[in-house]
């Protein structure tokens, strides 16, 4: 793999994607319900369909791309902007005002708020996405863990909460140790917490419920066993709402920190073809069993002795979903739209098939060197690689600025290649090759992990990165390598082009009795 | 005359030896033939040093360039003769914000106690929550965010009372 094949480019499109057309664009108007890579995403596939799009944005992104992508544009307001793409009522009022006949609500924001999906229904629009029940059910950790359990599929031994932290935490340690302390209506991490033992239970119950309380509005938490280095598989799976589900294989999301992925990749490394086949049966058993409309995830932990555990089911397009469009070639988004306006599958599981290995990996505003703590700035500088085998899902602009309005993650780059090793050598290239100044990122922190030799053995868990952490560090330079960046740094101020090019020797020399 | 820059910290200094025929420069005691010294500006450029070409990515704002090179990102800054000495250190005795964000909860209030190491507010940034640590035993002088303000990236949270005999 030579870094010579992949070209500068300013532009980041995907690359074309090949699927069938559908015979009639299913909508004629669909408003997406959220900003970012995900509404450029999206925007990308109604375009391809024929359907006008409609974007949604705070006064701080008037002139965001998808904003500028999209056919129309609404404004919405809040007292944040985070809390302007939260307001439902208004989203929908915006829908109906610009004649939108459905909503793509994207992923994060809205897209798992069964309230939302209920409203976007009962005022005629079409919700992409299932329907608010389904939302609802698999929404909460303990009610879809029950579900789950009731029909088949495997659940870790667990504790439910009650209103008393303390009989909780009493609870809770008879399991035994370590044990995970989770919020019940969670997700992304938030409220979780690793506790090793009895002593630390109860304070740790108390934090989780106080973070679940103040990011979900429901502060009950649960414990359950905790599996020592778990694997992270979740499995893609289409379901038709009537009982009618396929899945588009695994994705294998181990390499996490805090709990949030930042490389994911599809199929799962090293994954016994059995285990594989298991675990994608129990999601296609959930998925049909909850008649389950839409794309959605099932996500499940896996142990090193190969048992899995289900571990939540996402009702929505997931961050990661790239990855398995570039295994199977079909297009998600048309997926979901199809879907929701037929009611049918796109597809039959035969003829679904997988080809090579794809990665991704989630470029964040963040400093690697300062315990990955958010970072701001702005884009001076972007310089994407471009390559057949290569997206660059983004919604950057040159001067941008990167602020905490909203989440860190300011691209993912997602490679493909014949195997999971020509797959990694692509990501490093391209990596190496992606220039985005003026704000710190992860992205040679993440050239690293790929390049790391447990990960290129594919020997992952979800501690990988803390169990590396030390040869993941940043090395300083070689000192050829220090003395170019600062030449290449120096050459392009005006002080020192005067002071080489144009000053005459006698004014330069001057400036030596400096030493 | 020498242009000083620092990189990671530290200072170095490009010293040039010769103009003509090409640019020689001395840094850290290491001699460069600079044959081309590409073009100025912001985006993709090169140089070419000791006969090798050097192609990087760089980008300026406020004093910092940034350089892409080698498939690695590098921050560098100007050091302009005309500044006077370095900042000092500091910082003993405030707590700064390690990143733009809100407060969550205010665990001391001024003229409280407080040993290295135990926290005295919790912050919340991209929805995670950060506990912030006194960086010394003393006593709370001032908190100066409380519950739900934010602040920026830096700006000074708490302030310590000044250590007793401290000029």
């Amino acid at each position: 793999m030579s870094p010579a094949t992949i070209s500068f480019g300013r532009a980041s499109a995907a690359p074309e994607e090949h699927f069938p057309s559908a015979a009639a664009a299913p909508f004629r108007k669909v408003l997406v319900a959220n900003r970012g890579e995900i509404a450029v995403r999206v925007i990308r596939t109604l375009r391809a369909m024929g359907i006008a799009s409609v974007a949604i944005h705070h006064p701080v992104e008037a002139r965001a791309k998808h904003v500028r992508l999209a056919d129309e544009a609404v404004e919405i307001t809040g007292q944040t902007p985070v809390a302007a793409h939260l307001d439902g009522a208004q989203i929908v009022e915006a829908a109906l005002r610009a004649g939108a006949d459905a909503v793509h609500p994207g992923y994060g924001f809205l897209s798992e708020n069964a309230g939302f999906a209920r409203r976007v229904a009962e005022a005629g629009l079409v919700f992409i996405g299932p329907d608010a029940d389904t939302i609802a059910l698999m929404g909460d950790k303990i009610s879809a863990r029950d579900f789950a359990a009731a029909h088949g599929v495997p659940v870790a031994p667990s504790v439910m909460p009650t209103g008393d932290l303390d009989a909780f935490a009493a609870a809770a340690a008879a399991i035994g140790f370590p044990l995970l302390i989770k919020a019940a209506a969670g997700g992304g991490g938030k409220g979780m917490s690793i506790v090793r033992a009895a002593g630390d239970l109860a304070e740790a119950a108390r934090i989780a419920a106080s973070e679940a309380e103040r990011y979900f509005g429901d502060g009950r938490v649960y414990a359950e066993v905790y599996v020592e280095r778990p694997r992270h598989i979740e499995v893609q799976v289409l379901g038709d709402g009537a009982g009618g589900a396929i899945h588009l294989f695994e994705r294998e999301c181990s390499v996490q920190r805090r709990f949030q992925k930042i490389i994911e990749e599809a199929p799962a490394a090293n994954l016994p073809e059995e285990t594989r086949a298991a675990i994608c049966e129990a999601a296609v058993r959930l998925a049909a069993s909850a008649r389950y409309k839409n794309a959605g995830t099932v996500e499940f932990i896996l142990g090193a002795d190969g048992r899995f555990f289900f571990l939540e089911m996402n009702t929505r397009l997931q961050v990661e979903h790239p990855v398995t469009e570039m295994i199977t070639g079909l297009d998600l988004v048309r997926a979901q739209i199809e879907i929701a306006a037929t009611g049918r599958l796109p597809l039959a599981q035969a003829a679904v098939r997988a080809r090579g290995h794809a990665l991704e990996c989630r470029v964040c505003a963040e400093d690697p060197e300062h315990d990955f703590l958010p970072e701001t700035g702005a884009v001076l500088c972007l310089e994407v690689p471009q390559a057949p085998w290569l997206r660059f899902e983004n919604a950057l602009d040159e001067g941008q600025k990167v602020t905490a309005d909203f989440d860190p993650m300011l691209a993912k780059l997602v490679v493909h290649g014949d195997d999971r090793a020509a797959a990694i050598d692509r990501g490093v290239a391209a990596l190496g090759a992606l220039a985005l100044l003026g704000v710190r990122t992860n992205i040679d922190y993440l050239a690293a992990v790929l390049d790391h030799p447990a990960f290129r053995a594919g020997d992952l868990h979800t501690g990988f990165v803390a169990e590396h952490a030390a040869a993941l560090a940043t090395l300083p330079p070689d000192s050829a390598t220090r003395d170019r960046v600062l030449l290449a740094a120096a050459l392009g101020l005006r002080e020192v082009r005067e002071l080489v090019e144009g000053v005459p020797e006698p004014h330069a020399l001057i400036g030596h009795w400096r030493n | 005359m020498a242009v000083k820059l620092t990189l990671a910290g530290e200072t170095h200094e490009i010293e040039i030896v010769r103009r003509r025929p090409h640019l020689v420069v001395r840094i850290d005691g290491r001699l460069h033939e600079v044959a081309d010294l590409g073009a100025t500006g912001a985006g993709p450029g090169a140089i070419a040093v000791d006969g090798e070409p050097v192609p990087f990515v760089r980008a300026e704002s406020l004093g910092t360039t940034f350089v892409r090179l080698a498939g690695r990102s590098f921050e560098v800054r100007y050091v302009d003769p005309r500044d006077a000495a370095e900042a000092g250190s500091g910082g003993r005795d405030e707590i700064h914000a390690p990143m733009p964000g809100a407060v969550v909860s205010v665990h001391k209030v001024a003229g409280e106690a407080v040993t290295r190491g135990e926290t005295v507010i919790t912050i919340e940034s991209m929805k995670l929550q950060t506990a912030l640590v006194a960086p010394r035993d003393g006593v709370v002088g001032a908190v100066l965010k409380q519950e739900g303000e934010t602040f920026e990236k830096d700006e000074i949270v708490v302030r310590l009372e000044a250590i007793a005999g401290d000029a």
